[in-house]
């Protein structure tokens, strides 16, 4: 080599280095040009993704010549503090590709409409010249109705302009709110805090007209059920740089930096503090690779382990060793001290209810609120401070506090001086892997309180975890080693996989670190545990290790859940303005799963009694009903709402019962509904006056992405082509009427605003094009990090392309226009259930079920049945009302969670700096005309970004507890976010009562520790977190107290094939469908860049096992069957899989490489098309304390993890 | 015809060749690339490109070696017409065949490789059928040449192109050409000759340029190159252009002047 350097060397002269490396040169750089053009650019717009992605990055938007070009992460945010990372820099793979969608050839450029609907519209339109008359001639001839509904999903979307567009979307509306009221017109869009103005606007225009918005939060089976029933708050996690504080670290079913990845580096740096991080998950996941050590719990098992972990805590920590920290704790903070009544059964007892201070004897108000525990030192029965009993009374201000009075709380019966018996206790328990239960037989001390036969929470928890105490009758395990008798670590081996000794290794770790370091135990929970049917049980186990260790409500500990979780900091303003709060009330709103089940007739097909969830102790209050019966049911007594509401116009029943009764309106309806005149929509949701008849979709793809029984959703729903499988169940219904047709085709029309074509506008109607995330002014905001700030338009909206924001106003326009000859003023005749943080929730003491319909108490609105409430519509002002801040706002105030905001210096500032609203309805209101303006309002009429309400709300909440809490604020008192302080750069926000935790002082936040720290209650019964919740049906499903469920056994329930290889070259397995690293939430799979950095396509993902077992190789082509429909996909075949269980990654769409299906001819279907909704009852229960409605509080969940399919390798040549 | 094919064509090719890599060379800088696929599949180019692109340096040898050398130096140097023959035969055969197989892996490689496949331009397409096809040509004239010499047939003396096709190429370059010569050589040679041409004249236009670029001096140089900046467009060095200037108006005459200082 050196040689041919010498031959150079001898040809030429060069500059060089002494050591001969390199060579000097003068110039020739010219090529340096293309590389600096590469990179440079006109500006830099701050902005982010904005619908369903936590990350809540802000990112710097790059502009060159008017075209976006690329995009990096901001640096800017405020920092963490010493001696801990920076948030800095956020962002993922998949927003860095975001940009490729501005110019994407699936960019929805142009309105368009179904060009079959569009000829039919215009004809009509041409013969009878008005909007709204065309429109009722097109959709009141079935021919005419069917032709353009069974061409939803087959092409023919043609351009129009934006002023047809919207009048056909304007007149639909005023025709079904005309003919059939406005609750048959729904909205659904996700996840407002991330682009919180577009999520407001349409919501607003929505609640304006009376319609009704479907959830998201439980309907994605995102909401973890155990939060509502055990804290009695939606949702409350840590910020991610929270991690950072804790020393044992675990992630249990949830793949962090996959679906975490911009705050995923807090979790590999607090192991260099000496963290031990232990990941829990089925497969070898992403985050496993991190980990100490992994427990590879078999899928859906995770109860078992976490049953057995909390065995070895009790046992070790509270009952062998009575840790005071652990003691203490569970004392003041949990309800394991409060008593709770036993009923005798077949010679034995079975768990009662908790005792109030009404089975004391007491009279006084909200005495059966008041819930009761045993002083240690007298063995006296004590009404302790903080229960649901002082919320809402007036006798309660100032005592609804967790202060003791120095009472130390008896946790066990045994130990307070005075008599104690003991009784054998029958425990409902679900051993059997087909999910059916079993009994077991265990002892508690006991006691007589007032004649009641009563024992403590604590004492029962010990009995149901099998942790025995000398002198106590029953059955027990014989050690850890037991393996027969639940809930020991041996018996979980056999369930979960998991080593016994490993599982009792965890759980001392875990204990014992909590024990020294103060409740700095983390437990990071995913999607992986939380959505499956039995989700909330499995939570509930595992939020029980992290409550008996004392690590809720503390920095560095408790549960930190992220699942599609979301945190709107300024939610007052958001909730309000999007619910129209401020010209009318109430909103109507409605668990998304109950409602699509009702609505695609799913109910039709589920084949299972809802009582065969229950257990053998049930005392028979789900006996006889199917899952559709419990909806109707939970609908009529005022637990959870449905729309439509009856089967009458909302309009003319309005009418009529204001005629009927001028002064009580709700007494009419009453005594209609209780002679049988008027009947719940939901009675009979297949008559055609019941469907829903329109829905609009923005920041949306509910066909694709999250339409679980997505061929029910095609076929009964949109009335067009499907895959659908199912045949109708056999079942009879007590409170459901089923007709002898199931209807297809019951929604006239579908609109949807989106800026790519997705499987949802493919099916559409009418399609607005809208404005990227980089094309509009809005807000993001996260629970990950404390930041708010700005989405700011790089350009203005390309082709035709409007923001949300300014389709809603101009359909709004519109539908004003149309009124004016069709509508007018009206009276809405609303029904919505008792909700949570309202007085409402104290509407059913006990938590009995009990029915006027049967009698069992009198028909009472907003006790016993939905709260009634009329209220007045100008459909000719929708548009100056949606463009202006209604007086509601002064009059009324606005707030969350029962602390309300006076608002009239906001309202004041506000026209000050929005100017106000000259002539119309809305003369002289403050302006909400632009989005800026209305991202303005959100901000200041919110706590956590308006010092002033801060300090308000927790001042008037100081009144209610009695304790010192507005120092929180204080330091804010007067700082304002605006939102140019939004867009100049992440802007932390302001401690606030709107949520649990504290962020004074530039601490990280933690939920709950307001909670510990200033002993506040949480919003439940006790107003302590919950082990034990008494409701009738928690009690009929054995889940009462923490327990394991196995995952539904699909085989028994609805025919479905049982597990594993039949022999036939097909195998059934376990159908889980996470989010992948290569799409959700910043972009979506049918991105280039991240097509080309994936397998691409349409994949399922299998261990070779069960590739072996149906002989396919790595990418051959597959196909999956099951009762649902089918889908077609290549196999990606890899060890990381467990055999037993297949991954079809998460909205893998239609619009990329759908091929025809062999086992029905017609192009195979989506991710879940695999899928069904499978209703748990008791996430319907209401009325009775945390366990009470609010929009995506409580709500059946649209579960998707216990589906099973049967996979088989498919002809390879596969045609499109 | 003859004077067409043999006398004005060759210019043509020439022309285009020179003009042609001038333009590309001038229009083109950033296109001037062999756009590798190497990123896509490596295991068969790692076979066949050496296989090929060492073939095809030994059969430009050859082609000198036979065109450009005249047979009367080549004897003076002691290699008679049997030996040059020997040479030429065994060399070019070797040579040309490993050509042939090396663009054979190329080009199976090219079509059965989805992602390589995808990366072809019609261009390339097209480029491939000449060049194989003056492959395969001139190995076709080796063939005859073999074929004549080991006939067995004492008359049927292998065709000797050094007396007919070189002088006729050499006198391309002097500018009188030699038509006739060519004219009476047989037709395999002509078409070979005719084929070459057109590689010649779309080669600027193709992917073929890189061999005018190939990185020898790489070879012989220090591994790190730095170069100094350019004179002229480096960031912050332009000259700063025309802006506000005075109008010329009474009032706006010494404008600079009244502006508070800025520095320039």
């Amino acid at each position: 080599m050196d040689g041919l350097l010498k031959t150079g060397r001898f040809f030429t002269r060069w500059d060089e280095s002494a050591d001969g490396r390199a060579v000097y040169r003068e110039g020739g750089r010219q090529g340096d040009v293309f590389y600096r053009d590469r990179w440079s650019h006109d500006k830099v717009v701050r902005s982010t993704h904005g619908v369903n992605c936590t990350g809540s990055c802000s990112w710097k938007v790059y502009v060159k010549d008017g075209i976006i070009t690329w995009e990096t992460q901001q640096t800017d945010y405020p920092t963490t503090g010493p001696d801990r990372p920076e948030y800095e820099p956020r962002g993922c793979p998949r927003g860095a590709a975001f940009s490729w969608y501005t110019y994407s050839p699936t960019r929805v450029r142009y309105p368009y409409a179904r060009g079959v609907l569009l000829e039919l519209y215009r004809e009509a339109k041409a013969r009878l010249g008005d909007p709204v008359l065309a429109w009722a001639d097109v959709v009141g001839d079935p021919e005419r109705r069917r032709r353009y509904q069974q061409a939803r999903g087959k092409g023919g979307l043609v351009r129009t302009s934006w002023e047809e567009a919207t009048e056909i979307t304007a007149a639909a509306h005023v025709h079904t709110i005309k003919t059939y009221g406005p609750d048959r017109c729904a909205g659904f869009s996700p996840i407002p805090a991330m682009s919180i103005v577009s999520h407001c606007v349409g919501t607003r225009f929505i609640q304006l007209i009376g319609g009704v918005m479907t959830s998201f939060y439980d309907w994605y089976a995102d909401l973890p059920v155990a939060s509502p029933q055990v804290f009695g708050d939606q949702t409350d996690v840590p910020e991610s740089g929270d991690w950072w504080d804790s020393s044992y670290l675990m992630m249990w079913g949830s793949n962090v930096p996959v679906t975490r990845t911009p705050d995923a580096h807090w979790m590999t740096e607090v192991r260099y503090r000496g963290t031990k991080v232990v990941s829990v998950s089925p497969d070898y996941a992403d985050n496993t690779k991190f980990a100490d050590e992994w427990l590879p719990a078999q899928s859906g098992t995770d109860a078992a382990l976490a049953m057995a972990m909390g065995h070895v805590i009790l046992r070790e920590f509270l009952v062998d060793r009575a840790v005071p920290f652990f003691h203490d704790y569970v004392r003041q903070y949990t309800d394991l001290p409060f008593l709770v009544t036993l009923v005798e059964r077949d010679g034995a007892y079975v768990v009662g209810k908790n005792v109030t201070a009404a089975d004391l004897g007491d009279t006084s108000e909200g005495a059966a609120w008041k819930t009761v525990l045993l002083d240690e030192a007298t063995g006296e029965p004590v009404v302790p401070n903080g229960s649901l009993g002082f919320r809402y009374t007036e006798s309660g201000a100032g005592k609804w506090n967790l202060d003791l009075a120095g009472v130390r709380p008896a946790l066990s019966v045994r130990v307070a001086p005075g008599e104690s018996g003991a009784v054998e206790v029958l425990l409902p328990a679900f051993e059997n892997a087909d999910g059916s239960g079993s009994v077991l037989r265990r002892g508690v001390p006991t006691r007589t309180v007032n004649g009641h036969l009563v024992t403590t929470v604590f004492d029962l928890m010990l009995a149901q975890y099998g942790v025995s105490r000398a002198g106590l009758p029953g059955q027990w395990p014989t050690g850890y080693d037991d393996a027969a008798t639940p809930y020991t670590p041996a018996w979980q081996e056999a369930i979960t996989s998991v080593p016994a000794e490993a599982a009792i290794r965890i759980a001392r770790e875990f204990a014992t670190n909590a024990e020294e370091s103060g409740g700095r135990s983390m437990i990071i929970m995913g999607a992986g545990i939380c959505q499956w049917f039995h989700g909330d049980a499995t939570y509930r186990a595992i939020l029980a290790m992290l409550m008996l260790t004392g690590s809720m409500g503390r920095n560095g500990g408790g549960w930190a859940h992220y699942v599609g979780q979301e945190k709107c900091r300024p939610i007052t303003g958001w909730l309000s303005l999007a619910n129209g709060l401020d010209w009318s009330r109430p909103p109507r709103t409605v668990p998304g799963t109950s409602y699509w089940y009702m609505h695609t007739d799913q109910w039709r097909y589920d084949g299972y009694a809802a009582d065969e969830l229950s257990h053998p102790l049930a005392e028979g209050h789900l006996a006889g009903l199917s899952t559709a019966d419990t909806i109707a049911k939970a609908v009529r007594l005022g637990w959870s709402p449905f729309y439509p509401q009856f089967d009458r116009n909302p309009l003319e029943l309005a009418d009529e019962a204001v005629a009927a009764n001028p002064d009580r309106p709700a007494d009419h309806i009453v005594e209609r509904l209780t002679n049988g005149a008027l009947k719940f929509a939901v009675q009979d949701p297949d008559a055609p006056e019941n469907w829903p008849r329109t829905l609009v979709l923005w920041r949306a793809n509910l066909l694709g992405s999250s339409s679980k029984g997505n061929e029910y959703f095609l076929k009964h729903l949109l009335g067009t082509h499907s895959n659908a499988t199912a045949t109708e169940a056999d079942i009879a219904n007590r409170e459901v009427l089923r007709r002898p047709e199931i209807p297809e085709g019951k929604l006239d029309l579908l609109v949807s605003s989106d800026f790519r074509m997705t499987s949802t506008t493919l099916l559409s109607d009418i399609v607005f094009p809208t404005a990227t995330w980089y094309e509009k002014h809005d807000l993001s905001s996260t629970d990950m990090h404390p930041f708010v700030h700005a989405f700011s338009p790089a350009i203005d909206p390309p082709w035709e392309a409007r923001s949300d924001f300014d389709t809603f106003h101009a359909i709004a326009r519109k539908l004003s226009d149309l009124a004016r000859t069709h509508l007018g003023t009206r009276k809405d005749l609303v029904s919505v259930p008792m909700q949570h943080d309202t007085p409402g929730e104290t509407a059913q003491p006990g938590g009995h079920a009990l029915d006027w319909a049967a009698g069992e108490v009198p028909a009472i609105p907003g006790q016993t049945m939905p709260v009634l409430a009329v209220v007045e519509r100008d459909y000719t002002a929708i548009a100056d009302k949606l463009s202006a801040l209604g007086p509601l706002t002064e009059k009324l105030g606005l707030g969350v969670k029962n602390v309300t905001f006076r608002l009239d210096e906001q309202v004041r500032q506000l026209a000050g700096m929005n100017g106000v609203m000259l002539g119309g309805a809305a003369d002289g209101r403050p302006a909400l005309d632009t989005d800026t303006k209305l991202a303005e309002a959100i901000l200041t009429l919110s706590g956590t970004t308006n010092g002033e309400l801060a300090v308000q709300g927790f001042r008037t909440l100081e009144k209610r507890v009695g304790k010192p809490l507005a120092d929180l604020a204080e330091g804010s008192h007067e700082k304002q976010i605006r939102f140019a302080d939004t867009q100049a750069r992440p802007t932390p926000v302001i401690t606030s009562p709107e949520w649990s935790g504290s962020e004074t002082g530039g601490r990280r936040y933690a939920p709950f520790t307001v909670n510990v720290e200033r002993l506040k209650p949480w919003h439940t019964l006790t107003g302590r977190m919950h082990f034990f919740l008494d409701h009738d049906w928690m009690r009929d499903l054995g889940e009462a107290l923490p327990t394991y469920r196995p995952p539904l056994d699909l085989h028994r329930l609805l025919g479905e094939p049982k597990l594993g290889p039949d022999g036939a070259k097909q195998v059934v397995v376990r159908y889980l469908t996470p989010h992948s690293k290569w799409s959700i939430h910043s972009e979506y799979q049918d991105n280039l860049l991240m097509l080309s950095l994936s397998r691409g396509g349409v994949t399922v993902w299998m261990s070779p096992q069960d590739a072996a077992a149906i002989g396919a190789n790595d990418n051959d082509w597959v196909e999956c069957v099951n009762g649902n429909g089918v889908l077609v996909a290549r196999a990606i075949v890899s060890h990381r899989m467990p055999e037993g269980t297949v991954f079809v990654y998460h909205v893998q769409e239609r619009t990329i490489d759908v091929p025809k299906s062999e086992a029905t001819g017609k192009r195979g279907g989506v991710h879940n098309s695999q899928t069904r909704l499978l209703v748990k009852p008791t996430h319907l229960i209401g009325g009775y304390g945390q366990l009470s409605y609010a929009f995506n509080y409580l709500g059946p969940t649209g579960n998707q993890r216990d589906i099973v399919t049967t996979i088989r390798r498919r002809s390879q040549q596969v045609e499109y | 015809m003859s004077v067409l094919l043999w006398g004005v064509l060759p210019y043509f090719a020439i022309v285009l060749l020179i003009g042609g890599t001038v333009w590309r060379y001038r229009y083109d800088q950033f296109g001037w690339t062999t756009r590798s696929s190497q990123l896509y599949e490596s295991k068969l180019l790692q076979i066949g490109s050496p296989l090929f692109h060492f073939g095809i340096l030994f059969v430009v040898i050859g082609h000198v070696a036979g065109l450009v050398i005249p047979e009367s130096w080549m004897s003076a140097m002691g290699v008679g017409e049997s030996a040059y023959h020997v040479m030429a035969l065994v060399i070019g055969t070797i040579a040309g065949v490993g050509t042939l197989v090396g663009i054979a892996i190329l080009i199976y490689r090219r079509r059965t490789i989805g992602p390589v496949f995808m990366a072809t331009t019609k261009n390339d397409k097209v480029m491939y059928v000449v060049l194989v096809g003056a492959i395969v040509l001139g190995l076709i004239t080796t063939a005859l040449a073999i074929a004549a010499g080991t006939g067995g047939s004492a008359t049927a003396e292998s065709y000797n192109y050094r007396e007919s096709v070189a002088p006729w190429f050499r006198s391309l370059f002097v500018l009188q050409p030699d038509v006739a010569t060519m004219a009476a050589v047989p037709v395999a040679f002509k078409i070979h000759t005719l084929v070459g041409m057109l590689l010649f004249a779309i080669w600027p236009f193709t992917r073929l340029v890189h061999a005018f670029t190939a990185p020898v001096h790489y070879l012989f140089r220090p591994y790190i190159v730095y170069r100094s900046r350019d004179a002229r467009p480096a960031p912050g060095m332009t000259t700063p252009r025309r802006g506000w200037d005075p109008v010329g108006t009474k009032d706006r005459e010494s404008a600079p002047a009244r502006t508070p200082s800025r520095r320039s």
